[in-house]
């Protein structure tokens, strides 16, 4: 897995100069949990065709920080936008809360914040 | 003048899903114009339970029972990425068990697609014939696992149960008995005038929407995208015993149905070709240590990629699982595919998915 570290100000730059629609296939967006009430945000990719070539862009941010939308270049990735927002607490530009919590719900499931 | 529209929901709760996801779809007259899902009815907290209850060695039980249709394709992804974290190395006759198993999965899934798709378009009869054929691949399972459903089979280090030569005779017999069936459905599916009516041109999703929405496994495969998990890993041998990626240019729910009817064919012959080839030797290998890193590790389940993320720190429980199930991430190709079409198509083209949302509810 290849691991390429973004800022949420560059990443929306980095996704549209590497994604390729018929080259690579989005996986997910992921979060991870981390020290010091920080959440680590992953962008997979795959590549088609090849042998087990992942491409992850990954940025830390805080939890009240917004990580932008990418629904533009991947209409897919609105689904795990909104998980991301459900599971970990983040705001994602455009995606609301609800996917699997309740609208008003202020439960964060998979947050480890202090 | 304006066009009335009208709201018409399919589910939580709907004689044509056995799932619990709504669809509310906006339609014109007959034809649908807007939709909308939720999907989110019954999430378990399995991901969490993975990382807060369990030990890393007991969660590969614990995903097993994300699904009850593919629950190996979960127990092996999992299982994978952690061996791939402890650089463990499985053996060979280990790896051919878990193809088969795997394969298993694939056809009695397919079968039971394939019935719903049959019974949401009003062919009843043909939802019990294959319903009751699946009954063969199901004992199957169960002769191999000790379970019909929710199979405890793969473990760390290899799978937990060896294969007899009476097993083997009898699993060869029954896989025969399945195959000549498959060959009876492909005959209705393709010439039923009645059936083309309802699957020919209805639901279809063309190559350039497939890439657009990410479109993964007999969905893409049906549209002519030549995606298949299976020709991007080597954890498993795939094409050593036979794999053969199948594929259609129709997109349509009739081009579903021919993909999966395929692809049980192809699954039949690769347990065929392990049940003669089987490699002689051990089935587990006992493995040390504790993950520590991150893995990502996917495989082809019967509705498409399955995506597993694991991270570990070295201890026992766990920092991260991460579970992509493949109708999680097919959910905005769904929506899609509806706009345009008939009201009256949409339960067929419903089960023409294969939507899983115990998978989705993770």
């Amino acid at each position: 897995m290849i691991k390429i570290e973004v800022s949420l100000e560059n990443v929306i730059d980095k996704i549209k100069e590497f994604y390729k629609e018929k080259e690579w296939h989005f996986l997910t967006l992921n979060g991870v949990s981390l020290e010091d009430n920080k959440v680590e945000i992953q962008w997979i990719f795959s590549k088609y065709e090849a042998m087990d070539e992942v491409v992850t862009f990954y940025a830390k941010i805080n939890y009240d920080e917004i990580v932008p939308s990418i629904v533009d270049i991947i209409p897919s990735a609105i689904i795990s936008q909104r998980e991301i927002v459900d599971m970990f607490g983040v705001q994602v530009e455009g995606s609301s809360k609800g996917l699997y919590l309740d609208e008003d719900s202020l439960q964060t499931p998979l947050a480890c914040k202090s | 003048m304006n066009k009335k529209t009208i709201n018409i929901p399919i589910g939580s709760q709907h004689i044509s899903l056995l799932e619990p996801v709504r669809f509310k779809f906006e339609c014109e007259n007959e034809k649908i114009i807007g939709v909308d899902s939720d999907v989110g009815f019954v999430h378990r907290g399995i991901e969490k339970a993975c990382t807060q209850k369990f030990k890393f060695d007991a969660v590969g039980y614990v995903v097993a029972r994300v699904c009850g249709l593919c629950a190996i394709t979960h127990s092996l992804s999992y299982t994978a990425s952690i061996e791939k974290l402890l650089e463990a190395e499985i053996s060979q006759k280990a790896k051919y068990l878990r193809i088969m198993l795997l394969e298993l999965d694939r056809i009695h899934s397919h079968m039971l697609c394939l019935s719903h798709t049959c019974e949401n378009a009003g062919f009843e009869a043909m939802f019990m014939r294959i319903m009751g054929d699946r009954e063969d691949i199901m004992e199957i399972q169960e002769l191999l696992t000790g379970n019909r459903v929710q199979f405890d089979y793969i473990s760390i280090g290899g799978v937990n149960r060896d294969l007899s030569l009476e097993m083997s005779k009898k699993i060869s017999q029954k896989l025969e008995l399945v195959k000549q069936k498959v060959f009876g459905y492909i005959d209705e599916f393709t010439n039923n005038w009645s059936l083309s009516l309802k699957f020919k041109g209805i639901g279809a999703l063309s190559l350039d929407e497939a890439f657009r929405f990410n479109a993964i496994g007999p969905l893409a495969r049906a549209s002519g995208m030549n995606v298949d998990v299976r020709n991007e890993i080597d954890y498993l041998p795939f094409n050593e015993v036979g794999y053969k990626i199948q594929t259609h240019s129709d997109g349509d729910i009739n081009a579903r149905n021919v993909v999966r009817l395929n692809e049980i064919l192809n699954s039949i012959e690769m347990c065929e070709n392990i049940l003669e080839g089987l490699p002689e030797g051990e089935i587990f290998t006992k493995v040390k240590g504790k993950p520590n890193g991150e893995a990502i590790v996917r495989f082809e389940a019967p509705r498409g990629e399955l995506m597993y993320y694991v991270k570990g720190n070295g201890k026992a429980m766990l920092e991260r699982v991460r579970i992509k199930t493949p109708t999680f991430a097919s959910i905005p190709a769904f929506s899609h595919i509806f706009v345009g079409e008939n009201y009256a198509d949409a339960p067929a083209i419903l089960a023409s998915f294969d939507p899983c949302l115990s998978c989705t509810a993770k």
